[in-house]
């Protein structure tokens, strides 16, 4: 069936296509306003934004400040989980120069190569999308001849081709992880909606464009072991129907060693994702991988943060409640 | 019957490597009842559909068209069914097909192949060879040539 008008409004209605086209007009616009990732802003855009707001909202965008500084838009198109991710990821990379961390993610891309091959997806279906990722990781390391700075990671985060392909490369990295581990992802998948996992990876994952939920999260940090923390924005308040603390998850993978704060943070407000910067970025030295946070003067700030205590993604219990929440 | 293409630029390089890709593996190990008529036009491929046995369309040949944009496979492709479409509840007169995969439900995951398999199971499953109730209002709109890709379709049957 089609939308197409019937009866007698049928002359006045507008067409299907001319819907579309109006549709197509309003995201075009919507498009000037904000790139596929905006620029880095002072976290008082958001104070801005809510003034006149939610008295609970300007209470925890207050405390919001009081571990991060800045904040990055990524655009509103149902890609801004994996756009953020790519982002926040990449730039973390570009900043500590971690070759240590890029050949453990390659690892990562390997297995979930392998358990595409396994799932029965043929390999020109990925191959594309898989090499953009990785061009885009080599490129982010320091004495290639690819090498960027930040912003020309900007530029290339901002490029539809780049960006989309690497945006489709983690949609079928969540997708193979979310088949491979059905029996785990299960349960929440039907908690979310009421499809298998196959239907869910067919309608939800694979097709671009797809909201992501904890689902989308935990298998993407899963598959390629990458921490991700979420913060939190919205009206909910404690059980005494004051408190305004601001809540995060930690969604960390298997075998994922501590990490004071995840490479990737992510601010949730209701059907949205930004990146959060929980300092000013900095180009500095390589930093080598966390062993004593107490040598490196950048992570100082890290511990005022307030912090809940970090859950176990292992521990199906605590993401069902992550998940419920 | 349309058989027009829609306004569309030249494939891009990816695209056009993918799509050379995929033709290859087509050529090992095409689908079963489809068979690709080669022509030297990458960007339009012509597909013969025979009916499934045991189905409604047994012993039937259809014709599929299918049109690539610049951007494949981040966009999907223009299907349609050229000259006599088979009578089917979700087949328009105009060849236009209410096949979610072709439009909302479009992943760059999916293939040529995996399409003509969802057609052919969507044809398979048909209990009645009829045109859909609205086809003669819909085919009277898109007399201004459009594509079906500029149809808000309604996916509310998954029966058939």
């Amino acid at each position: 069936m089609n939308s197409d008008g019937g009866g007698a409004s049928e002359e006045d209605r507008p067409r299907d296509d001319e819907i579309l086209a109006f549709h197509h007009a309003i995201r075009a616009a919507d498009a000037e306003k904000l790139e596929f990732v905006g620029d880095k802003e002072p976290l008082s855009v958001l104070a801005a934004e809510y003034e006149a707001g939610n008295p609970v909202f300007r209470a925890k965008v207050e405390k919001l400040g009081q571990t991060y500084v800045a904040i990055r838009r990524a655009r509103g198109d149902g890609n801004c989980f994996f756009r953020s991710f790519m982002f926040s990821y990449l730039e973390h990379i570009l900043e500590t120069r971690d070759e240590t961390e890029v050949k453990r993610i390659q690892k990562n891309i390997e297995q979930s190569k392998k358990a595409l091959i396994e799932l029965g997806y043929q390999e020109f279906t990925f191959e594309d999308f898989l090499s953009i990722f990785v061009e885009q990781l080599d490129s982010v390391l320091p004495g290639r001849e690819s090498s960027v700075d930040i912003d020309q990671l900007v530029e290339k985060c901002r490029d539809r081709y780049i960006s989309d392909y690497v945006v489709m490369f983690f949609r079928f990295v969540t997708s193979a992880e979310i088949r491979k581990r059905a029996e785990f992802f299960e349960p929440f998948i039907l908690g979310l909606s009421n499809m298998n996992v196959q239907q869910f990876c067919k309608t939800s994952v694979e097709p671009m464009g797809e909201e992501s939920d904890h689902v989308h999260i935990t298998a993407l940090s899963d598959a390629l072991g990458v921490p991700v923390r979420v913060v939190y924005l919205d009206r909910s308040v404690g059980a005494d129907g004051k408190n305004t603390d601001v809540n995060h998850h930690d969604f960390l993978p298997p075998d994922c060693p501590t990490v004071e704060m995840p490479p990737v943070v992510l601010l949730y407000r209701p059907g949205h994702y930004d990146i959060l910067y929980t300092r000013e970025v900095q180009n500095l030295a390589p930093v080598p991988r966390v062993e004593e946070p107490q040598d490196l003067p950048e992570l100082k700030g890290l511990q005022e943060a307030k912090e809940t205590p970090v859950k176990s993604i292992q521990d199906a219990n605590s993401t069902q409640e992550a998940i419920a929440a | 019957m349309s058989t027009s293409t829609p306004p569309q630029k030249t494939l891009s390089r990816i695209a056009a490597n993918r799509l050379q890709k995929e033709l290859s593996e087509w050529q090992i190990n095409p689908p079963a009842g489809f068979k690709h008529k080669v022509t030297d036009n990458l960007q339009r491929w012509i597909i013969e559909v025979h009916g499934a046995p045991g189905t409604l369309y047994s012993g039937e040949l259809y014709q599929l068209q299918v049109d690539f944009p610049e951007n494949y496979p981040m966009e999907a492709p223009q299907v349609i069914f050229i000259q006599s479409p088979p009578l089917h509840p979700h087949i328009y007169s105009n060849g236009h097909i209410c096949l979610d995969i072709l439009y909302d439900s479009w992943s760059p995951a999916m293939t040529v192949s995996s399409i003509c398999i969802s057609i052919l199971s969507m044809l398979s499953s048909a209990t009645q060879k009829a045109r859909p109730p609205d086809n003669d209002r819909y085919v009277r709109n898109c007399r201004n040539g459009r594509s079906p890709k500029e149809t808000r379709w309604w996916f509310h049957d998954d029966k058939v």
